[in-house]
């Protein structure tokens, strides 16, 4: 253990006496050290005595009893800290002269929204947050660290040492001069150890760490020990699932462009969407809330596909001129945009009443041969629409349209509709981005949705 | 000298000191007694003295610097009273070691609580709400563990992960004022 490790589990009363004796001595005969001690207590105590801004005006007097009753605190600390904290960074915002540690040193096809740092390239950054909707940008840290961006991203820059990784994917270059360098995420401390490696934290699907080269340090607080990462080695957190109960609250579609059209989405009727994985080893994936589609040559085991049925029974086709499809890009928190090159994909259409037979939670690639295949069956399957999704794009809502989608589903009239997701293009490394829309279990994201346009009366 | 105030005068001067330097004091003596509930029976204890003391006080002069020397003199008195508790209670050689490496970097420290002002706001929600529980309403290990549903484990680990990071915090601060 380190003088450093040794004086924080003191700081918390978790050493023994006999351990506290020995740092006492360690500490007396090394005057650095106890100077890092200090400045360890020094915090600590500062931290305790913050709990004297909680102190009413009645209990300013000299002799004032100083314990206080946990129980009032509590009611008080929210009101406290909401003061505490919102007013000092309310008035240090603008004293605050936000010395430089990192460099935005590329900023391509960039969109930023809400970031408290300048974007332009070139500029000098502070501390604080940056919010790229669209692109892909790197920074270097003082330190000699750079980080790219693949959006979408939320990266709040701590120090020239240290950044937290909101939301979003980064790659690290750390060269020499900055070992020791800090990703932190909501779950973990990915602390490098000489490297390049990626990180990628995600509300909806969990973090991941990929070493490409050199070695990593990962601190989760659930884990008594560090773990460590080896090059071409990853570590994957799962997020806490979606339960079953939460209340699911769909955002609206855009209104304007498709006012007048009809939707139907994979929630209404005896629609259904689930994506398949050719290796699963966690299980069915049919109630998840994204949809995940990949390709890869280079990892097989990887491929992905999703399914999508809706159920048009209460649409009168012959009514209508035109349909589309949209789908919600989400980030699947899987893999780097920066390994795969603009992705294609490419919808079919089922041609068979059978295919319409699914069950969510039944269904797996293995037992879905017809659904597998490297190309679709042509007597099975139709391809009917393609769509490209470029590096680095924003979550966002996608359009599907052609001549051959609008026709199959118009000129089709079983009460059930399937469509095939499959991704054409692949990777230029195993980890490559792995492709995420909303499915109809997304908490807020909008369900796959088919739209259908009233053609005008006579 | 305070002595020279009438009594209602002393009053009004002590208490406008100390409510301007108390805080300083308490973390003072925070830094050097590890034990929460002997820390706060000995601030007791020096409000106590300084008032009984406060005649001898000089108006003009440095308060916390008289304040500081009181307390650590209380500390060491309590260290001495004090034979129960041999896992809180340090040796006084190392509290007089810990006392001088505190006037040696004075000037430092003060500028460490001024960053961890700056740097506690750029906590994430999560990371501020533990500190709240642990230091703001003194609850047990367990308690937040209960609350915030994890392990009384990972709730030590979370807590020094925090204090790391605001080291850091602060002492990049520091380097880049430098």
């Amino acid at each position: 253990m380190t003088i450093e490790e040794q004086i924080d589990l003191s700081l918390d009363n978790r050493l023994t006496a006999t351990e506290q004796a020995a740092l006492e001595a360690a500490l007396l005969s090394d005057p650095e050290s106890m100077t890092l001690y200090v400045q360890r207590r020094w915090l600590h105590a500062e931290l305790l005595c913050d709990r004297s801004l909680l102190s009413t005006p009645e209990e300013d007097s000299p002799l004032r009893e100083t314990k206080k009753a946990k129980g009032s605190l509590l009611a008080l600390a929210a009101a406290a800290t909401l003061s505490l904290f919102s007013l000092t960074s309310f008035f240090l915002k603008d004293l605050n002269e936000n010395h430089p540690v990192a460099t935005l040193i590329e900023a391509e096809n960039c969109r930023w929204e809400g970031s408290d740092l300048p974007t332009a390239e070139g500029a000098s950054l502070g501390t604080g947050t940056l919010s790229l909707a669209e692109g892909m940008a790197t920074i270097q840290f003082e330190s000699g660290a750079t980080v790219t961006l693949e959006a979408p991203t939320v990266l709040e820059v701590a120090s020239s040492m240290r950044c937290r990784l909101i939301e979003g994917s980064v790659v690290a270059e750390v060269p020499e001069s900055a070992h020791g360098f800090t990703i932190d995420t909501e779950k973990m401390e990915v602390i490098d150890l000489g490297t390049r490696f990626g990180v990628t934290s995600s509300t909806v699907g969990g973090s991941h760490v990929f070493v490409f080269d050199g070695e990593v340090k990962v601190r989760q607080d659930d884990q008594e020990k560090a773990k460590h990462i080896f090059s071409g080695k990853s570590l994957h957190l799962g997020a806490p699932p979606v339960t079953a109960d939460q209340e699911i609250v769909q955002r609206p579609h855009p209104e304007n462009a498709l006012s007048n059209w009809i939707p139907v989405s994979t929630a209404f009727g005896k629609g259904k969407d689930a994506y398949l994985r050719r290796t699963d080893r966690s299980g069915m994936t049919g109630k998840d809330p994204l949809l995940m589609v990949k390709h890869t040559e280079l990892a097989p085991g990887n491929e992905r596909r999703a399914l999508l049925t809706f159920d048009l029974a209460r649409i009168d086709r012959s009514g209508m001129q035109d349909a589309k499809l949209t789908l919600m890009m989400e980030s699947s928190g899987l893999g780097f945009s920066s390994l795969v090159p603009d992705s294609t994909f490419t919808v079919y259409g089922a041609l068979s009443r059978g295919t319409h037979q699914w069950n969510e939670s039944k269904i797996t690639w293995e037992n879905s041969p017809h659904l597998t295949k490297p190309s679709p069956e042509k007597a099975l399957f139709a391809p009917l629409a393609q769509f490209t999704i470029t590096k680095g794009s924003a979550r966002s809502l996608i359009e599907i349209g052609s001549d051959e989608l609008s026709r199959f589903l118009l000129s089709n009239d079983d009460e059930l509709v399937t469509l095939l997701l499959v991704r054409e293009t692949g990777e230029f490394d195993k980890q490559g981005l792995v492709h995420a829309f909303a499915s109809k279990e997304h908490p807020s994201g909008p369900a796959p949705t088919l739209w259908f346009q009233p053609a005008p009366r006579p | 000298m305070m002595s020279d105030l009438d009594p209602s005068e002393q009053t009004e001067a002590y208490l406008n000191l100390l409510n301007k330097h108390e805080r300083k004091l308490s973390v003072y003596v925070h830094t050097l007694v590890r034990d929460l509930a002997d820390a706060e029976d000995i601030m007791q204890a020096c409000r106590l003295t300084m008032w009984k003391r406060f005649s001898s006080f000089e108006a003009g002069s440095s308060f916390p610097a008289w304040g500081k020397k009181i307390a650590l003199n209380q500390i060491l008195n309590y260290r001495r009273s004090v034979k129960r508790k041999p896992l809180h209670t340090a040796d006084p050689e190392f509290i007089e070691s810990v006392a001088k490496e505190i006037d040696r970097q004075s000037d430092e420290l003060l500028e460490r609580s001024e960053a961890l002002k700056e740097c506690l706001r750029k906590l994430p929600d999560q990371q501020r709400q533990t500190i709240v529980l642990r230091y703001y309403d003194g609850c047990e290990i367990e308690e937040i563990a209960r609350t915030t549903g994890r392990t009384g484990g990972a709730v030590y680990r979370l807590l020094s992960r925090i204090r790391r990071s605001l080291n850091e915090c602060i002492t990049s601060r520091l380097r880049l004022s430098a």
